[in-house]
């Protein structure tokens, strides 16, 4: 009986051992370096010898963190608001439209999450220093958008294909413009994937490191590139205060969707 | 609308068109197709025309290292991840709700922070005065600090932590889509759990696993900061070498031919997959 969980005996006992050992192997690191930013050792020493805030008062000191995390929640906030509303209208031309290649055509826009990041930043790289769009928030906010575009389209175009379109000819023949009907009827009923979309197209910028190298400029830097600097000189626990605040804003992502998919049950 | 189509419902259905891919496609051809196509260009055209760059890359032993050491940490990478993955994966797609949801939360927590931080992490825990290797000394299991870091084992330790994920929650699917009852009928006509797990469940899994694996593989090839951070200098992985050659050499040739081998690597293995589960499918992967 190995799909009944009732019957299973000492297997299930072996398999939920092994689960727990799994699941606390991907809460380590998160929750140690949560411990570490409060730790008062500046080598990092764990346990450390006592408790302190100071990395977070270092951290608030230093405008060029805040700097950074500005920059990146103005680009990442752009990046979401492009690639949804791009990706909104490309799912419904790929569920509904009736037309020649259109696998091909879906195929090609998912194409940025497969090919490696680093073979499309040196690419937009390049292209941006002829253009002269290299190191500015237009560069940065136009080769994000490609990469959040797939995860925009999947959670848009997976919900279009479960909505039952005859509600929307149904607000058509009650009067309704085609336009209208989408607005108000389709759109509403697709509103967790579009939120969805949202979310990881806003992360998908936030957290993107590899092009965020490459466009860099001194004056224009993003978080993930302030970070990277900072792995690159020394493991400094400044660091470890900075991504505890990011692990906290992923919990807060976290709640915030969980209590938004549970209103939308009820 | 016209008063005529209000008419015949049928007509509503607006031919809805290629129009909304539009924007879409201009971004996609504008600032993705074509500048990799730009790029790959350079890679015959600089410093020479010719094919010398790939001459050099396919003819010298220090790049054949990178690419073996590349494959090497991406294949350990996916058998260990699948193995891992499997039995989770089982538990979560069978356990009561309440205690999957718990798990759930866990890995998506993993997923979601910030892939810096999380290297970071591994970073700290690794180093030589690091807390794993302070446990296993004090425990007696060693008596020197293993190095763990700054070699293949770190890059192998970090990258199974950020392909985990990507492995268990597509197999949940594939898991729970199989019919219980097809494994109480194995046990009803005698097979005893291992015969059930090895003619049933698992081959039953299998494309699930294939899938997912087939997708760690490709996503391992070309990853970059993971083993920027946790590597060595001394046995490179293929992205890192290809952004040396960029941002430190400026070797824009030399560079792009070696971006041009990893995309067709890439695209060949992401066509195999597509195959194996169709491009709809693949979707479910997030």
């Amino acid at each position: 009986m190995l799909l009944d969980y009732d019957r299973m005996g000492w297997l299930k006992i072996a398999l939920l051992g092994f689960t727990a050992l799994v699941a606390g192997f991907l809460l380590l690191p998160v929750v140690f370096i949560v411990l570490l930013s409060f730790g008062s050792s500046r080598w990092l020493a764990f346990p450390p010898p006592g408790w302190t805030l100071k990395w977070y008062q270092e951290l608030f000191a230093d405008p060029a963190w805040l700097d950074a995390a500005l920059t990146s929640a103005r680009i990442a906030t752009m990046t979401a608001i492009l690639a949804v509303a791009i990706g909104l209208l490309a799912s419904f031309a790929l569920v509904r439209g009736q037309f020649a290649g259109r696998e091909i055509l879906r195929g090609l826009l998912l194409t940025p999450m497969v090919l490696p990041v680093v073979v499309f930043a040196i690419a937009i790289y390049a292209f941006f220093l002829r253009l002269g769009l290299g190191g500015t928030t237009i560069g940065f906010v136009i080769a994000h958008t490609v990469l959040a575009l797939p995860f925009a389209i999947i959670p848009i175009a997976t919900a279009l294909e479960g909505f039952d379109r005859s509600i929307e000819d149904a607000a058509i023949v009650c009067g309704a413009s085609p336009l209208e009907a989408r607005l108000r009827i389709t759109l509403p009923s697709i509103r967790i994937g579009i939120f969805s979309a949202a979310i990881f197209s806003f992360l998908a910028s936030w957290d993107e490191v590899v092009v965020a190298i490459f466009m860099a400029s001194p004056s224009l830097q993003t978080l993930p590139v302030k970070i990277w600097g900072s792995l690159r000189s020394d493991l400094s626990p400044v660091i470890a205060a900075a991504s505890s605040l990011l692990v906290g804003l992923t919990l807060a992502l976290m709640v915030v969707t969980a209590l938004l998919q549970r209103k939308v049950r009820t | 609308m016209s008063v005529e189509t209000r008419q015949s419902p049928p007509t509503f259905r607006m031919p809805a068109g290629f129009n909304g891919l539009l924007p879409a496609l201009i971004l996609i051809v504008l600032f993705f197709v074509v500048p990799v196509l730009a790029l790959l260009l350079r890679s015959v055209t600089e410093p020479e025309p010719g094919l010398q760059n790939y001459a050099a890359l396919l003819g010298d032993g220090t790049y054949a290292r990178v690419f073996f050491n590349t494959f090497l940490v991406a294949s350990v990478v996916t058998i260990v991840t699948v193995l891992v993955a499997f039995p989770v994966a089982w538990m979560l797609a069978i356990m009561p709700s309440a205690l999957a949801s718990i798990v759930f939360g866990v890995i998506i927590l993993s997923m979601w922070t910030n892939l810096l931080t999380r290297t970071y992490a591994w970073m700290v825990l690794l180093q030589r005065t690091g807390v794993i290797n302070r446990t296993l000394m004090a425990a007696g299991i060693i008596d020197q600090p293993l190095p763990l870091i700054n070699n293949l084992t770190g890059v192998t330790i970090g990258m199974v932590y950020i392909m985990l994920p990507f492995m268990i929650l597509p197999l949940v699917g594939t898991l729970r889509a199989i019919d219980p009852m097809t494994l109480r009928a194995a046990a009803l006509c005698g097979a005893s759990p291992f015969q059930a797990f090895r003619r049933i469940l698992l081959p039953l899994s299998l494309p699930g696993v294939a899938a997912g694996g087939l997708m760690v593989f490709v996503m391992s090839l070309g990853y970059f900061v993971t083993p920027a951070l946790l590597g060595g200098t001394s046995n490179m992985m293929l992205a890192e070498m290809i952004a040396q050659m960029i941002q430190s050499l400026l070797n824009w040739g030399l560079g792009s031919a070696a971006a041009f081998i990893l995309l067709v690597v890439t695209m060949a293995l992401y066509a195999l997959q597509l195959r194996l589960v169709g491009a709809r499918r693949m979707s479910g992967g997030i």
